[in-house]
């Protein structure tokens, strides 16, 4: 079932990625346990000369993004959780003019670790371009920056922003 | 000869592989470069804003790192083997070890084992002391022999 609270959490994390920005990655959807996200079709990911390993590089980014997306999921508050590592399996070569889609699951989640798994595909999921398994590491939320939990939990809009926020003043001009 | 391979003879010749990196668009999304030292390659992620993900440290995102590495090891299999393509990515592994701060991150790559058609490369990451590597990586290509 789809969880709206929990895709918006996704997005808000990822558009305070500058990177993530740039990529214009988006949520497709999310619930408790994972995330779809799409990479689209991008004239600065297009640009190339040949159409070998086209896209290389930008879906070992999707897949660390998704993985650790799908941390925000499980947890029932924003940690940190940097990637201890990520193994990628490439089924195939996917084609420059579709978008990319991924699927990514915290199939486990421990203490100290969080386990993930993704698929990216462009057709169905049925038919992987590739594999990426991801660990995790929790370092608990007392450890997080105030400031880029509110960003996550939508208290303030950007990171960029003040906080805490300042109140409105009732009856300035 | 097919074009690549020249390209590769071109770069090697001059110093500029900056026409071997516009091969690959995100390489120059990102803003990969290298320069050669003797016979040893040192890639180059020079700083920058859009390469940040968590911005509380601020740090260079885990997934700009890793994909500066492996494309580090496709151009250094490009560059070592005189292949007449580039090489096909089949399976990536990367363990990091420290948070790369907002500033210039290098690498180094070194082919492990090259067969007829599959080439083991390792890859190292640093900032500040090549000793104390932000991540390390491998990877296995699938190269086409030179001859077929």
């Amino acid at each position: 079932m789809r969880n709206p609270e929990i895709e918006a959490r996704c997005q808000r994390f990822m558009d305070a990625l500058a990177h993530i920005r740039k990529l214009g990655l988006r949520v497709i959807q999310a619930d408790e346990r994972r995330v779809t996200l799409v990479l689209p079709v991008q004239e600065q990911l297009s640009s190339g000369k040949t159409n070998t390993y086209l896209l290389g590089g930008a879906l070992t980014t999707l897949i660390d993004t998704a993985s650790a997306v799908s941390t925000l999921c499980v947890l029932p508050e924003f940690e940190i959780a940097p990637t201890l590592d990520l193994r990628i399996d490439h089924m195939k070569a996917p084609t420059h003019s579709r978008p990319l889609y991924i699927q990514a699951e915290c199939y486990r989640t421990t203490r100290s670790v969080m386990f993930t798994r993704a698929t990216v595909y462009q057709t169905a999921v049925d038919d992987p371009i590739a594999f990426g398994i991801g660990t995790f590491m929790r370092l608990g939320t007392e450890v997080v920056d105030p400031k880029m939990r509110a960003v996550v939990e939508g208290e303030i809009d950007s990171y960029d922003a003040d906080y805490p926020p300042v109140a409105k003043q009732e009856g300035a001009q | 000869m097919s074009s690549l391979t020249e390209m590769v003879a071109k770069a090697h010749a001059s110093g500029d592989y900056n026409g071997l990196i516009e091969l690959i668009p995100y390489a120059q999304v990102i803003g990969v470069n290298c320069e050669r030292f003797g016979d040893e390659m040192v890639f180059r992620l020079p700083r920058n804003p859009d390469n940040l993900g968590n911005p509380t440290l601020p740090a260079i995102h885990g997934g700009v790192i890793a994909a500066f590495m492996e494309l580090s090891a496709a151009f250094q299999v490009l560059l070592q083997t005189s292949t007449p393509e580039l090489p096909k990515i089949i399976d990536f592994s990367v363990d990091y070890m420290r948070a790369g701060l907002d500033r210039d991150t290098f690498a180094m790559c070194q082919l492990e084992r090259q067969g007829r058609r599959v080439t083991n490369c390792s890859v190292i990451a640093w900032q500040e002391k090549r000793t104390e590597p932000i991540a390390t990586a491998r990877a296995h290509f699938l190269v086409k022999p030179v001859d077929s």
